[in-house]
């Protein structure tokens, strides 16, 4: 059961939610530790969930992540991080 | 003591290879040929898990052992298709020809775009549909691989065909399989292995040769992701009745695209359906082709995680382990081969 340090943002309920329905998690949304690592430990997902990932955002709010991305590290951080990417280019 | 497919080394130097394909290259593939006799006697001599392995595969395939003889082809035949490899990717005149078969149903993927994936199994060699590649440069093809396997094989590759290794990419990284999905954007091909199975990765049961075998689900969840058709893809060696050596590339539709996230497990459950009676069919007509030389039925990996379809998601994010995006069968639920 993950403790929630700090609160979503109601943008990142919006990802979580994404996030959630698009990968088939039984969690809940709003228990996602915005700060918390996706990857592996954390919510514990693999490269190939980013990949779906990256899918619905792009066909969610039109953003596409490409390979030579230089944020692609800091991108899949964090639900933090993917919802500040996706405020920043969102069409 | 038996080990594991993916602890055995290349047997002899590199510096060896390469100054054997040097005299291949001069002697012609004929004269060639006679000395793979000699090479191949090593090899079969020194390789007790890989005659035990090949063994098995056709007990299964014939119903009754096979005679050494039989085993004894089988070496010569993957001793050959190294060899051949010089001879094709050197454009050598003595190098086998390649036919295509299934092209017209690949067209569509590559011309309007959005690409395929092709999933072939190490049946056969992959280095002659890369020859036929080069025949077609406006062919955007990608190769998917372990990156041991790949470094290794880039090393090779540059020696042969400088250029060629940026067609590889190490599985793994996000950035890769980004960089999958840009070449399939632009109606390549990515080409992956479907036939062998890792430590600590998930995997499917399906019936193979009559009797149960694991295969690996990562490219089959990959395919999915990447929402492209998929395509069994195996480029096999025979001679032709008129003594010629001939290697047939085929291609063959398994799968359209998968669906989003509703019908998934359906639409991966019948991949792998699809993708193993393929490859059982391929191992029937092109038997000597089967290049796993260990038992396929019973690999070492210790203890495997194998997916089970009829369980429901587990819950996520307390700590869950990697790749557990489905649940595995309890190991103690089911009689481990």
């Amino acid at each position: 059961m993950v403790t929630v340090n700090t609160q979503q943002t109601e943008f990142e309920q919006e990802i979580a939610r994404l996030l959630v329905s698009s990968l088939n998690l039984a969690i809940d949304p709003n228990t996602i530790d915005p700060q918390a690592p996706l990857f592996r430990e954390g919510l514990g997902l693999d490269s190939i969930d980013m990949l779906e990932i990256a899918l619905a955002m792009s066909q969610h709010f039109g953003i596409q992540l490409r390979s030579d991305d230089p944020d692609n590290a800091t991108i899949f951080a964090s639900l933090r991080a993917l919802a500040g990417v996706v405020v920043s280019r969102r069409i | 003591m038996a080990r594991a497919w993916f602890e055995k080394r290349e047997r002899g130097s590199a510096w060896l290879l390469a100054r054997a394909r040097v005299l291949a290259l001069w002697m012609g593939r004929t004269p060639a040929l006679g000395f793979l006799w000699l090479v191949t006697v090593y090899f079969y001599a020194f390789s007790r898990d890989g005659r035990a392995g090949i063994r098995a595969y056709y007990e299964h395939l014939l119903g009754r052992a096979p005679g050494a003889r039989r085993i004894f082809h089988h070496y010569f035949r993957f001793a050959q298709t190294i060899l051949d490899r010089a001879y094709l990717l050197a454009r050598h005149k003595d190098a086998p020809r390649l036919l295509i078969r299934g092209f017209d149903a690949i067209y569509p993927s590559l011309v309007e775009g959005g690409g395929a994936i092709l999933l072939g199994a190490h049946l056969g060699s992959f280095e002659a549909a890369r020859a036929a590649a080069f025949e077609h440069p406006e062919l955007k093809i990608q190769v998917l691989m372990d990156a041991e396997i790949s470094r290794k094989l880039n090393n090779a590759m540059s020696v042969l065909c400088p250029g060629m290794h940026e067609s590889v990419v190490s599985l793994g990284s996000p950035a890769a399989l980004l960089r999958v999905k840009e070449t399939l954007a632009q109606g390549g091909l990515v080409g992956m292995m479907g036939d062998r199975v890792r430590p600590d990765e998930l995997t499917y049961r399906q019936d193979f040769l009559g009797d149960e075998a694991l295969f690996p689900l990562g490219p089959l969840r990959l395919a999915a992701a990447l929402r492209v058709p998929v395509f069994f893809f195996a480029s096999t060696y025979r001679t032709a009745v008129d003594g010629s050596a001939t290697y047939e590339v085929v291609f063959e539709l398994l799968c359209g695209p998968a669906p989003g996230i509703d019908g998934r497990t359906q639409w991966l459950q019948e991949l792998g359906r699809r993708y193993v009676a393929a490859l059982e069919s391929h191992c029937r007509i092109v038997p000597d082709n089967w290049f796993n030389f260990y038992d396929f039925w019973h690999p070492q990996i210790g203890q495997p995680l194998v997916v089970d379809w009829s369980a429901q998601p587990a819950r996520r994010g307390s700590g869950a382990s990697v790749d557990r995006a489905y649940p595995v069968e309890d190991l103690k639920s089911h009689d481990e081969p």
